[in-house]
């Protein structure tokens, strides 16, 4: 790897005092961009044969996926003996059949899609949960804002079709008027919304309002996770026979999951400076990775993560996952959920 | 200077309505003008060109298989006719398969790499050129036949030395479409998790709202296919120095019997059957996605929300089918009439040629923004796109069918000073009427394409949407029944255009009926 021969950029550790014991235990902090040789991580020396792992994301590389950036450029797979290959995603790229296939031991879902695909036949365990809170939002622009779920009423919003149901719970959560809001299919983009095609669009917050905000536009955005819509999203997925017979792989692939995003919350910056140096090709903006990066992190951790460690989830949470996805018309139970690989990950 | 003047006025002219156009747009962020492309690409040369040159080289490997597997496909029907039928239906059917579920498919079986993209591309171009290889394949008089008879001769023979020749101005119409579409099918292929290309690029920008960066990448994009076009047209007009010859062959009545028909379209639906359960076991294929043919009948018929499942899809094909019939036939008369109107005034042809090329070369997820910022998000902006992938192949082929009216003919015409027009009606339409048909044949499938991906793309209706929304949650069978329907009905369609052109051609072509 390249970044071997990059000077050393430490990671100032991060000042909640959860992760930062967190960190500790890990003894070292290691460098993004690869630390200087001889440096406390070893790496290139393992004795024992890697074990190929594939890892499905769920989009095209960004910093969406920044903490495994991190963990591959350090080497902290290699060092647990696996090789692991981040698999992009895209627009029609599958997610959910790579891991029943095998070609992915893990997949990055979401717990709505997850529950739609055990519903279907594959057997899908949630293992770890990357956005404690969902990352929809309604953006609207400053001058038509649409700040809470009763500004909804009487506007257009422009989405995917797909996401309808997303909608209808909110309105659901909500007591507001889902037949009062105009629904306007629209391409994934934020240009309906700047042409004043509609008054509001249902996205991430990570993605089209940062694009508005690179062109300047600063949207206003309500977080749907913040009036009762519980749902994990960018949930890493096994299959059940993943998680009976592939249990090392699985917690050492985990490990290094929750130590690279701890190294990339400490400096997002970096991280956002890694993933466009590692894929040159892909169009990356660093302007607008940076931003991305710094919007994430309310996302993915909180009080929880600090307390337990990256990708946790209590009871309490699932109940709150569950009785959303009711309201999407799915129904799961608890054993989606499997905490195992993320306990062995945080006592070891 | 005149010449000059000439040669770069229609580029000019273009150049000059393209950057209005993007001022007139400006704030609407979906149209980038000529400065602002320039300014991008001189800012970003590194990353264009390393995206550029791996989509070209999916692309240019793709358009090497598909067209091989065309003429393999062609060559083999002619050698054994009996297997025709089944060859060209499996080939149809083949083509007919949505990318929207081929695409993800083909990347779980062939993992991360370049093998979706490749495979897409050959896919996008082999059929286009299937069928004008098979029309040339047939264009020569039956006299050239019998005197390959007459020496005894058999069907090798008669290849050789008379339907390879014949083809070749059909051929090369055929890889003339091929290149922008080999092209185009790279870059669809790279939606499915490839790594780079422009067609990667093409999403990024797409959601970064980098308005002057998507366009500069669409630019290129069809500026390659541009330029590909034109140099397949370059080396066509290598083999047209002979003119044309004179085709006549007896009118044939039809000879297969309903009976027949029913008996070889029976044959045709066991194959394709039979390589779909039997390739699925083959490959081990994970029936999560792959589902087989009992599990999609189960759906429709005792599954407990069968009726549920058969209105659902009824609707959607309902709904399509309201987009793809007024923009197939829109898209026919639009590629039959340019290409009429250019014959008559050529002068036209420096402007409306790149334009009509570069309208089809910019990929569809660039332009339908655009065209639904000018159209609306209803009904007319789909049917719009759907007339737009449906005019370019036959415009293509309609503006090369005039160009094999023979030779012959038009100097008794002439000597008659009959004029251009005299001409047109008497000679190059009904010369055309092959090339017409089988583009019309082709632009079914192309047609019911066209429409699902703008279903997908802006309006989140019918079968289009049906098909990624079934995908995103992992409704398998629902995906896979949409494949069939769409599968069926672009078949079907097909059949019925291959009808009308049997009896239109029995009076115009009948080198081309029942051979």
């Amino acid at each position: 790897m390249s970044g071997h021969q990059n000077p050393a950029r430490l990671i100032v550790p991060p000042a909640t005092p959860g992760a930062a014991a967190a960190l500790t235990r890990r003894g070292v902090i290691a460098g993004l961009a690869g630390v200087a040789a001889g440096a406390t991580v070893c790496r290139g020396r393992a004795a024992w044969a890697q074990t190929p792992v594939g890892l499905q994301l769920s989009w095209l590389h960004s910093v969406q996926f920044a903490g495994s950036y991190i963990a591959l450029r350090n080497g902290w797979w290699r060092d647990a003996g696996l090789e692991v290959s981040l698999l992009q995603g895209g627009p029609n790229a599958p997610v959910e059949p790579p891991v029943v296939a095998g070609n992915a031991l893990v997949g990055i879902s979401a717990a709505d899609y997850a529950a739609a695909a055990v519903a279907q036949g594959a057997p899908f365990r949630i293992i770890g949960v990357a956005m404690q809170k969902n990352p929809f939002v309604i953006a609207s622009l400053p001058d038509n804002p649409i700040d809470t779920p009763a500004d909804l009423p009487g506007k257009r919003i422009g989405m995917a079709v797909a996401n309808t149901p997303v909608l209808q719970a909110l309105c659901r959560l909500n007591d507001v008027d889902f037949a009062a809001i105009r629904i306007v299919p629209t391409q994934y983009s934020a240009q309906p919304l700047m042409a004043g095609e509609v008054d509001g669009l249902l996205c991430w917050e990570t993605d089209l309002p940062v694009a508005m905000a690179m062109r300047g536009i600063a949207a206003r955005t309500m977080l749907m996770a913040d009036h009762g819509y519980a749902l994990h999203s960018q949930t890493y997925i096994a299959t059940t026979d993943s998680l009976t017979n592939r249990r090392k792989d699985l917690v050492a692939l985990m490990a290094g999951e929750g130590r690279g995003w701890n190294a990339y919350r400490a400096d997002t910056d970096a991280a956002a400076d890694l993933t466009v140096e590692m894929f040159p090709d892909a169009g990356l903006d660093p302007a607008t990775q940076r931003l991305q990066a710094e919007r994430q992190v309310p996302l993915m951790f909180s009080g929880l993560t600090d307390a337990h460690g990256f990708g946790w989830w209590t009871d309490e949470g699932v109940q709150e996952n569950i009785r959303t996805l009711s309201l999407l018309g799915r129904t799961v139970t608890p054993d989606l959920w499997d905490r195992s690989i993320l306990e062995d990950v945080h006592a070891g | 200077m005149t010449t000059l003047v000439r040669r770069a006025g229609p580029a000019v002219l273009l150049l000059a309505m393209w950057q209005l156009a993007a001022a007139v747009a400006a704030g609407q962020f979906v149209l980038a003008g000529p400065m602002a492309v320039l300014a991008w690409l001189a800012d970003n040369p590194g990353l264009i060109t390393r995206a550029l040159s791996v989509t070209l080289t999916n692309a240019a490997w793709g358009f090497l298989a598909g067209n091989l597997a065309a003429v393999l496909i062609a060559v083999a029907g002619m050698l054994w006719p009996r297997a025709l039928g089944l060859l060209t239906g499996l080939a149809l059917v083949v083509f007919c398969l949505p990318l929207v579920a081929t695409g993800p498919i083909l990347r779980v079986m062939m993992g991360p790499g370049n093998g979706p993209q490749i495979t897409l591309a050959a896919l996008a171009v082999y059929y286009t050129t299937l069928i004008p290889l098979l029309a040339g394949l047939r264009a020569a008089p039956s006299v050239w036949f019998d005197l390959v008879a007459s020496y005894g001769r058999g069907r090798l023979a008669a290849l050789v030395h008379v339907r390879a020749r014949a083809s070749l101005p059909y051929l090369l119409a055929g890889l003339q479409i091929a290149a922008p579409a080999a092209f185009l099918g790279a870059m669809v292929g790279e939606f499915t998790g490839a790594e780079r290309g422009l067609g990667v690029l093409t999403i990024r920008f797409t959601r970064d709202l980098d308005v002057p960066a998507l366009w500069s990448v669409a630019i290129v994009a069809a500026g390659v296919s541009i330029a590909a076009y034109l140099a397949v047209g370059a080396l066509g007009r290598r083999f047209r120095l002979e003119r044309p010859p004179v085709i006549l062959a007896p009118p044939r009545l039809s000879r297969g019997s309903a009976a027949s028909r029913i008996g070889s379209a029976t044959v045709l639906v066991l194959a394709v059957l039979a390589l779909w359960w039997g390739g699925t076991e083959a490959l081990h294929l994970n029936p999560f996605f792959a589902r087989r043919p009992p599990d999609l009948l189960a759906a429709l018929t005792s599954a407990p929300d069968a009726a549920a499942t058969r209105q659902a899809l009824l609707q959607a094909a309902a709904q399509t089918a309201a987009l793809v019939l007024p923009g197939y036939l829109a898209g026919l008369a639009l590629g039959a009439a340019l290409a009429v109107l250019l014959f008559l005034a050529p002068v036209l042809s420096g402007l409306v040629t790149p334009l009509a090329i570069a309208l089809r070369s910019v990929p569809i997820v660039t332009t339908a923004p655009l065209v639904v910022l000018l159209l609306g998000r209803g009904a007319p902006g789909t049917i719009a796109l759907v007339a737009l992938m449906v005019f370019f192949p036959t415009f293509v082929a309609c503006q090369h069918g005039l160009g094999q009216a023979p030779g012959q003919i038009l100097d008794i015409l002439r000597g008659y000073a009959a004029g251009p027009l005299k001409q047109l009606v008497h000679v190059r339409i009904p010369a055309m009427l092959p090339a017409f048909f089988a583009s019309a044949r082709m632009g079914v499938p192309a047609a019911i394409l066209a429409a699902t991906v703008a279903e997908w793309l802006a309006t989140g209706r019918g079968l289009g949407n049906l098909m990624v929304l079934s995908a995103s949650v992992s409704d398998y069978t629902m995906l896979w029944l949409t494949v069939v329907l769409v599968t069926m009905a672009s078949a079907l369609c097909y059949g019925g255009v291959a009808w009308i052109e049997r009896r239109v051609l029995r009076v115009f072509a009948p080198e081309q009926v029942d051979r």
